[in-house]
C-alpha cells in the first residue's frame, strides 16, 4: 500500500512539474504518451532531490516533504493553468500521417523483444549486473538509506573506488522508496531501471511523431528498442539510461516549443542530467555553448520564435542554475575530489602526446560501430544508409534549432575525447569499460536527431506508400 | 554514394532498415539468460554470507579488511555493499579488521591480527593489537 501510494504521489509529482512547462493543450495519444514517460522521469527525479534536501536539512518526516512538494507544485499549477496554451511548432501535419502497416508491426516486434528482455533480466539479476551497480549505485543508497544521520559516511574518500563524488539521483530515489516503505528492497532499483529505459523509447518515439511524423517515430523507436545494449544497460541499474533519458528530454523540450515553460523544463533536464552523471554536468557545459554559437550564427533582433535566442535562455538558466547549485553544494560540501582530473602538468603531458589520441580516435571508431551490441549490421550504419537514400533532399535545408542541438551532443562527445586524453587510468582500460556506455547517454539523442533530419523525406514515402 | 537513392527504392529502404534492426531484437532475446540462470551472483550480492557477522559490528564507522591477494577486488567490493553503512577500508590498520576468504582457507594471518571470530565460509573477525 505504501509503496502504491508514494509511486502514485511521485507520477503525480512529476505530472504537475511537466504541466507547468507544457500547460494543457495535448490531448492526443502521442502526446498523452510524452506527458507520461516525461512525468515518470521527473517525478523519480522529484523524489530524488526531496530526499536528498531532507537528508541535507535533517528533517525525518519524508511523507510531510513529499506532500508539500505536492502541494506547492499543484498550487503553481492551478494558478498558471488558464494562462498557458500548448501549440507545438514543427510539423503538425505529420500527426495525421499514418505509418505503413507492416512498419508498426516490426516497431511492435521489436517493443514485445525489448520487454520479454528486459523484465526476464531484472528477475533473474534483482541486484543488477556489473559492477557499477553494487559499487557505486547501490552502495550509495544504502549509504543514504541505512546511515540515518550519519548518512554522509559513504562518502569518504578511504572507498574512492566507489566514486564518491558522483551525483545522487539514482541513489537517492532508490533510498527515497525504501525509506516509504520501511525496509530495502532489490525491486526498488530493478523496477526504476525498466522504468527508464522504456520511457526513454517512449519518450523518443512520441516526441518523433509529433514533430517528425509516425513514421519517424516508429523507425526512431525501432532503432532503439533494438540496440541490445540500451536494453541491457537499463536493467544493470546504471545510471546511464537516466541520463540518457535526460539529455533526450532536454533536446525535445527545445524542439518542441519556443515558449518560456517549455525553455524552463528543458533547463530543469539537463540540470537533472547533472544530478545523474558527471557526464552531466559536461553535457550542460556543451548545451550553452552550442545556444551561445547557434545565437551568434543566426542573429534575431527579437525573442518572436527565437529558437536559441537571449529570452528563452533566461527561462532555460531559471530552472538550470538551482539544480546546479544542489549538484554544486554535493561537490563543494559532501563529496571528495573526482579521479579524473590530476595535476596540471601531468595532464598537459599527456594532451602533447599524439599517440593517446589516435588511441582514443581508433576506439571511437570501433565502437561507432558496436556499442549496442547489434547483430551483423549496426544500426548506426543502417542510419547512414538510410541518410543516403532519403537524405540528399534534406541536406541543403539549414536548421538552426537542429544545428544547435547536433553541436550539443557533439561537443559533449568532444568533451568525453578529453576526458580519455587526460585521463589518470590505463587509457585502454578506460576505453574498454567505459566508451560503450557513453555512446548509449546520447544515443537516444542522437536517433532523435536524426530522424528529425529525416522526417519530412518519410513522411513522403508514408503518403505514397501506406 | 548518391547513386544508392536511384538504385534502390526508398520503401526497399526502409524494408532493409527494419529487418536490421529486427536481425538486433532477435539477438537480444536470444542473448537473454534465464531467470535462474546465475543464482550464485544474486547470492553473492544479497550479502548471506555477511550477516551473522554484521551483528557483531558496530552499526557506524571504519573498519578494516583483509583478503587473498590472488582474489581480484570485487570480493572487497562485495564487503563493503554487504557492510553499509560500515566504512570498510581496504587496510588492516584499524582495531576491528574483516577477513574475507572465500572458498579458501584462510592463510596465515599477519601477527597483530588476532581470530575473535569465525563466522564460516571464510568470513572472520579480527581484531588487530597495534590499532591506534
Amino acid at each position: 500500500m505504501a509503496i502504491a501510494s508514494a509511486a502514485i504521489l511521485c507520477l503525480a509529482t512529476g505530472l504537475l512539474v511537466v504541466s507547468l512547462g507544457l500547460g494543457r493543450g495535448f490531448g492526443d495519444a502521442s502526446s498523452l504518451l510524452l506527458r507520461a514517460c516525461l512525468s515518470a522521469g521527473f517525478g523519480l527525479a522529484a523524489f530524488s532531490v526531496t530526499y536528498f534536501l531532507a537528508r541535507v536539512s535533517g528533517f525525518v518526516w519524508l511523507w510531510r516533504i513529499d506532500l508539500a512538494v505536492f502541494a506547492i507544485l499543484l498550487g503553481a499549477y492551478l494558478l498558471v493553468r488558464n494562462r498557458s496554451t500548448i501549440t507545438v511548432t514543427g510539423s503538425n501535419h505529420h500527426q495525421q500521417e499514418s505509418a505503413p502497416r507492416w512498419l508498426s508491426v516490426a516497431f511492435l516486434a521489436a517493443l514485445g523483444a525489448a520487454l520479454c528482455s528486459a523484465i526476464i533480466r531484472a528477475l533473474g539479476h534483482p541486484y543488477g549486473s556489473g559492477w557499477d551497480s553494487f559499487a557505486i549505485w547501490n552502495l550509495h543508497a544504502r549509504f543514504l538509506y541505512r546511515g540515518g544521520v550519519h548518512w554522509q559516511d559513504g562518502f569518504s574518500p578511504l572507498i574512492p573506488w566507489s566514486h564518491p563524488d558522483y551525483p545522487l539521483l539514482l541513489p537517492a530515489t532508490v533510498a527515497h522508496f525504501w525509506t516509504v516503505l520501511g525496509h530495502e528492497t532489490p525491486a526498488v532499483s530493478a523496477v526504476i531501471g525498466l522504468i527508464f529505459t522504456f520511457i526513454t523509447a517512449g519518450l523518443l518515439s512520441s516526441a518523433l511523431d509529433i514533430l517528425s511524423g509516425r513514421t519517424s517515430a516508429l523507425l526512431g523507436g525501432l532503432a532503439l528498442l533494438s540496440s541490445p545494449f540500451f536494453i541491457e544497460l537499463g536493467t544493470w541499474q546504471y545510471a546511464d539510461v537516466p541520463l540518457s533519458f535526460f539529455i533526450l528530454a532536454t533536446l525535445v523540450f527545445l524542439h518542441l516549443q519556443d515558449s518560456p515553460g517549455m525553455m524552463a523544463l528543458a533547463g530543469l533536464a539537463a540540470g537533472l542530467g547533472a544530478w545523474t552523471k558527471n557526464e552531466g554536468i559536461l553535457f550542460v557545459c556543451a548545451l550553452l555553448v552550442s545556444r551561445l554559437v547557434a545565437r551568434t550564427r543566426h542573429p534575431v533582433s527579437s525573442n518572436n520564435g527565437d529558437p536559441v535566442g537571449r529570452f528563452s535562455s533566461v527561462w532555460l538558466l531559471f530552472t538550470l542554475i538551482p539544480v546546479l547549485c544542489m549538484v554544486g553544494f554535493f561537490k563543494r560540501f559532501i563529496a571528495p575530489p573526482g579521479d579524473l582530473f590530476s595535476d596540471a602538468p601531468t595532464m598537459l603531458q599527456k594532451l602533447a602526446d599524439p599517440m593517446r589520441y589516435w588511441a582514443v580516435l581508433r576506439w571511437y571508431g570501433k565502437e561507432f560501430l558496436r556499442f549496442g551490441n547489434w547483430l551483423v549490421l549496426p544500426i548506426p550504419l543502417l542510419m547512414v544508409f538510410l541518410y543516403f537514400i532519403f537524405g540528399a533532399k534534406t541536406r541543403s535545408r539549414a536548421n538552426p534549432r537542429l544545428q544547435a542541438s547536433a553541436l550539443a551532443l557533439g561537443l559533449t562527445l568532444s568533451g568525453y575525447f578529453f576526458i580519455y586524453l587526460i585521463t589518470p587510468y590505463d587509457i585502454y582500460w578506460h576505453l574498454r569499460f567505459s566508451l560503450a556506455r557513453l555512446f548509449i547517454q546520447v544515443w537516444p539523442s542522437a536517433i532523435f536527431l536524426f530522424f528529425l533530419k529525416l522526417g519530412p523525406e518519410l513522411s513522403e514515402v508514408a503518403v505514397r506508400e501506406p | 554514394m548518391p547513386h544508392l537513392s536511384r538504385m534502390i527504392s526508398r520503401k526497399v529502404a526502409l524494408w532493409i532498415f527494419a529487418l536490421g534492426c529486427l536481425l538486433s531484437s532477435a539477438r537480444l532475446l536470444v542473448d537473454t539468460p534465464g531467470v535462474n540462470q546465475d543464482d550464485d551472483d544474486t547470492r553473492r550480492r544479497a550479502g548471506q554470507r555477511f550477516e551473522k557477522l554484521r551483528e557483531s559490528l558496530p552499526s557506524r564507522g571504519v573498519v578494516g579488511y583483509i583478503g587473498r591477494s590472488e582474489d581480484g577486488p570485487g570480493h572487497y567490493y562485495l564487503v563493503q555493499y554487504a557492510l553499509a553503512p560500515l566504512v570498510v577500508d581496504h587496510s588492516a590498520r584499524h582495531a576491528i579488521v574483516i577477513g574475507n576468504f572465500p572458498n579458501v582457507r584462510a592463510a596465515a594471518l599477519p601477527e597483530n591480527l588476532k581470530l575473535v571470530r569465525d563466522f564460516g565460509d571464510g568470513v572472520l573477525l579480527l581484531a588487530n593489537e597495534d590499532a591506534p
